[in-house]
């Protein structure tokens, strides 16, 4: 069941509203954009943009905006034969858009579709001697797959795939931490509050929290807001939306969401509303996007916003679906 | 994603304007699209010369984050030139090309991962690769943008390149860390707040000081310190030194310890195992007796407190159905045993108890579940705890001496008097700067830091350490009125150092420092009312308690309840709580105050109860009253009459809520017994105000569910 937030936020009362109906407008009129370049130059991006628009829908309380039917055939077109999805249709298979696909068809409980153990194949064919995982074929090593590794076999429930090492992999995001208790991309990779979602939601998933130091971690975090009350992804950067979801999301694994003020970020995110459009900027005053719009939803949810379907803070997809495959009491 | 962030939006236009746009934008699509059509008809012929090339070329140009054509390009250098290609300088050429093409269409989008992915793939495929100039190019990149993380990561790229070029010459690869070492101080020379290069420091300091003798760390170690200084005097309020130099004066680690094992019922047989912190078991303790002086193991399973079992400071044993246990039982907890859920911390060596059960009387705990056992000071038994032990490989663990003071995280240091002097030189140092700028937070964070450290090298019960507790919740005060964005974080902290000083009664300093255990004699009752506790930071300190009162505090969660094996009376009246759990696992609990909390909903009391039916409450049949008058839930719900049938609804168990606030029912009973006398009759209705004020429901857990 989605049964929308019922905790009251404290929402300030002068904050701007919520353009709850304008944002579905907003997502659901992404796909009639054709006569602009921007649509075109961001193909490769579509399968992201899909779980972005279909995820931010469910947490609207929206889940049949977008057609369910031609999104999953859709996805099955943009399935590789090693299993992997590409970011298009034509476009080459990658652990990014992979996971985005397994997302949406999981939230839309149509995994029937596609042909799960080949996903899971592609999957285990990018992990790397030391535990990492590339991003496709070519090599490209980061932690952020590692994560869409992790998360999208988790999902599938295919962690226990015997062709997988994963205490080697919790190894390498250990390596991955540093002198102030964030994670970066690599080892040695500077702390980005991006890379500290990935590898905290690694961590969590495969049981292994405790290799985070949640009092020194969960400090840097709440540094990361600002005066205005949006949060930054690293020291001495500005304030951006999307951070709403990557700080707040490690705070909430990390059972420390209070250590930042709600009301001021909930002001912020609302402020950073397109209110002509419908849609979340970067931030207030800038042009809109799905990228944004989704993690600012997410990140109201997060903070108990009232009338939005609750998001899990690990797997940024519905609560409810989460709990629906048996994954909620993992973490 | 990068290319979606900062784009201002633009205000409206005019119509002539706005069609001339869109006829530009049409073309534009068309052209786009055109050169699309060519590289499907490409990719599908199998075309790899120069004129697919280019129609890459001018893809990219358009749309460098479209991966798949980096791909296709790859592919078409690869097989259409690469492989054909005669010798090395042919072949160098062509990447030299790609090389330049790349720069510069980084110059215009330098946060492309995939550009620079595409940079990575052709140094690495070149026979010769000019690491060198890839190492200029990434400094002007980073004169550009001093904070661009592509720029550093790949700038750590092309070092390790090169040092694993270099693997057999060690000096090359130090020469090459020193002279990245003095990279990053020309950058944070240029800017203070540079947290890119602060950063890449604490990266190389650790390898520079490798093969360095102790001197020669120090000294390295002063130095930093002393760029620190500079750095927090120009700019007090900026992070970036201030957490380099927290990361200087390192943490001590301070292992787990095992505050006490206990029986706690003999049949069935159920020992009792408290940690001063949540640990996750890795492996189960080892439970052995001794049946005829022959030690064999004892069945039986290992439990945290509480639903959620794989997690907690209290871990319970119950020995199998049916297995025997002799006079003594032992358990053994080795070092990998646990870990703690807080990184870095360990058990530092195994170490066993031995417990008498053979004096148990069988009259006083037959029939109702050990409960006068566990109403027993837990000490009860005679808890012996001797070590070493032997490993489970049958070596003797070794009780090495864990370096306990860590200098920096690259120095550590055995001497204590290291410690404390390094300790006391940077809190004067930071005093001096709380001094000068009183209100600027970071000084005053550190400082309070620095003193929890020095608090770590003294005795829990000396005057230093409580001189120090106070000190720091002041700190604490002060940040939570200066800093209100991150207030509830020094709430929490400020609640850590008040319990730690709030129940320093109730454990001692092991012999085996730094550990801590139980102390001889413990209090049953305990009042922590009005000090503005937000949590029970450990709340297996509190195992021994009978009564506890934290009336008036911000706690916001009953979850702490599950390790209160002994408590019978809690009051939590006026806190911030807002639904009920952990107490289904409190066995002896009887009376639970909740009044003025923020509890709203029904199912928030119903959810502390659904796991009654696992608790041992079920099977003792103990009741407990709970007092809920002034929450919301009473109004919200539909008044005391609707609660009461609903909670009617749910089923049997010996729980009796009362909605009614205990004020106001006292004040109706003196009604009542003022009535009395003057002889009218009892439980007249007057005006149908009157309520029956506690009514007794049994409910089911099973059904409720």
């Amino acid at each position: 069941m989605s049964v929308p937030n019922e905790e009251t936020t404290a929402v300030d009362a002068s904050a701007p509203e919520f353009l709850l109906d304008q944002h579905v407008k907003y997502i659901q009129a992404l796909d009639t954009k054709k006569n602009d370049l921007e649509y075109w130059l961001t193909e490769h991006l579509r399968v992201n943009g899909l779980y972005w628009g279909a995820t931010a829908l469910h947490i609207l309380g929206h889940p049949d905006a977008l057609d369910q039917e031609q999104i999953v055939e859709y996805l099955v077109k943009c399935q590789h034969d090693n299993g992997g999805f590409g970011g298009h249709i034509d476009h080459d298979p990658h652990i990014l858009s992979t996971l985005s696909a397994v997302q949406i068809l999981i939230t839309y409980d149509r995994l029937d579709a596609i042909q799960v153990d080949k996903v899971v194949d592609y999957i285990a064919s990018l992990q790397n001697e030391d535990g990492s995982f590339s991003g496709d074929s070519w090599g490209e090593t980061d932690t952020r797959f590692i994560f869409c590794a992790i998360n999208c076999l988790s999902l599938l429930k295919k962690l226990d795939d015997k062709r997988l090492d994963l205490q080697k992999t919790i190894d390498y995001v250990v390596r991955c931490r540093n002198f102030d208790g964030g994670f970066g991309s690599s080892p040695g990779g500077e702390s980005h509050a991006a890379q500290v979602y990935v590898c905290v939601g690694t961590l969590t998933i495969l049981g292994a929290l405790h290799h985070v130091d949640a009092d020194q971690l969960g400090w840097w975090l709440s540094e990361r807001q600002l005066k205005n009350g949006g949060l930054n992804g690293r020291p001495e950067k500005l304030e951006d939306v999307c951070y709403s979801w990557w700080v707040l999301s490690s705070l909430s694994m990390l059972n420390r969401t209070h250590w930042i003020d709600a009301p001021k970020l909930i002001r912020f995110i609302l402020e950073a509303q397109d209110t002509e459009t419908g849609g979340i900027a970067d931030r207030p005053g800038n042009m809109p996007d799905v990228f944004h719009t989704v993690f600012g939803i997410a990140g109201l949810s997060l903070l108990g916003y009232p009338g939005l379907v609750a998001v899990d803070p690990v797997y940024c997809m519905p609560r409810h679906v989460i709990q629906r495959i048996g994954l909620i009491e993992k973490h | 994603m990068e290319s979606r962030h900062g784009r201002k939006k633009e205000q409206a236009e005019s119509p002539e304007a706005l069609k001339t746009r869109e006829e530009k934008e049409t073309v534009l699509v068309r052209e786009y699209l055109a050169l699309k059509d060519t590289l499907k008809e490409i990719v599908e012929s199998n075309k790899r010369d120069n004129d697919a090339l280019k129609v890459t070329t001018a893809l990219l140009r358009k749309s460098p984050d479209y991966y798949t054509i980096w791909n296709v390009r790859r592919t078409i250098l690869k097989e259409g030139f690469l492989d054909n290609a005669s010798d090395d300088e042919t072949a160098n050429k062509i990447y030299t090309g790609e090389l330049e093409f790349v720069q510069e269409n980084l110059k215009l989008n330098p946060k492309s991962y995939w550009m620079w992915n595409h940079r990575r793939w052709c140094l690495e495929s070149m026979s010769q690769p000019r690491w060198d100039k890839e190492l200029a190019m990434v400094g002007k990149f980073l004169e550009m943008d001093a904070r661009n993380f592509h720029g550093w990561d790949y700038r750590r790229y092309i070092i390790r390149q090169l040092d694993l070029k270099d693997k057999e010459a060690k000096d090359k690869v130090l020469e090459r860390a020193q002279s990245e070492f003095d990279f990053t101080i020309t950058k944070i020379h240029q800017n203070f707040s540079n947290y890119s290069a602060w950063h890449n420091r604490s990266t190389l300091l650790g390898k520079l000081a490798e093969d360095m003798s102790t001197e020669e760390r120090e000294a390295i170690v002063d130095n930093e310190f002393d760029l620190v200084k500079n750095a927090i005097y120009t700019d007090p309020e900026d992070q970036s030194a201030w957490l380099y130099e927290l990361w200087l004066i390192g943490r001590e680690e301070r292992s787990i310890s095992i505050l006490g094992a206990h029986v706690i019922s003999f049949h069935p047989l159920e020992i009792v195992v408290a940690f001063d912190e949540t640990v996750k078991m890795r492996n189960p303790f080892t439970v052995s007796t001794r049946v005829d002086h022959v030690a064999i193991p004892l069945e039986g399973e290992w439990k945290a407190t509480g639903s959620d079992s794989a997690l907690g400071s209290v871990w319970i044993f119950q020995q199998a159905p049916g297995a025997v246990y002799g006079p003594t039982v032992e358990i053994v907890i080795f070092s990998d045993d646990v870990c703690a859920v807080r990184a870095g911390s360990k058990l530092p060596a195994a170490v066993c108890y031995e417990l008498e059960t053979l004096n148990q009387n069988l009259d006083e705990i037959s029939g109702r579940l050990g409960r006068l056992v566990i109403g027993q000071n837990l000490m009860y038994d005679v808890t012996k705890r001797i070590g070493p032990v032997t490993g489970p490989d049958g070596t003797l663990e070794t009780q090495a001496v864990h370096p306990k003071h860590r200098v920096t995280s690259l120095t550590e240091s055995g001497s204590l008097d290291d410690r404390i002097a390094l300790l006391e030189r940077e809190i004067s140092a930071v005093r001096e700067l709380v001094e000068l700028e009183p209100d600027c937070k970071w000084p005053i964070q550190i400082l309070s830091t620095l003193l929890s450290e020095l608090r770590k090298t003294v005795s829990i019960h000396s005057t230093q350490a409580k001189v120090i507790d106070d000190e720091c919740i002041e700190l604490q005060e002060k940040l939570i009125t200066i800093d209100p964005l991150r207030q509830e974080r020094y709430e929490d902290r400020r609640t850590q150092l008040v319990f730690d000083r709030e129940t320093l009664s109730i454990i001692q300093d092991s012999k085996r420092f730094p550990e801590i255990e139980y102390s001889a004699k413990q209090p049953t009752n305990l009042d922590l009312s009005m000090r503005g506790l937000t949590h029970i930071p450990i709340s297996s300190y509190l195992l021994h308690l009978h009564t506890l009162n934290l009336d008036s505090n911000s706690i916001t969660s009953t979850r702490f309840l599950r390790n209160l094996l002994n408590v019978r009376r809690v009051n939590l009246s006026n806190n911030l709580i807002e639904h009920l759990e952990g107490m289904q696992h409190a066995p002896s609990l009887e009376f639970l105050t909740l009044e003025n909390n923020m509890i709203a909903k029904w199912e928030d009391v119903v959810a502390g109860f659904v796991f009654w039916g696992e608790g041992k409450l079920a099977r003792t049949g103990g009741h407990v009253k709970v007092l809920l008058g002034n929450n919301p839930v009473v109004v919200n719900e539909g008044g005391e009459y609707v609660l009461e049938k609903r909670w009617e609804d749910v089923g049997k168990v010996g729980v009796e809520i009362q909605w009614q606030s205990e004020e106001l029912r006292l004040a109706e009973e003196a009604l009542l017994a003022a009535e009395d006398e003057t002889g009218a009759v009892g439980n007249m209705v007057v005006d149908g105000t009157r309520r029956v004020s506690a009514t007794v429901v049994e409910f089911d857990a099973g059904l409720a569910h």
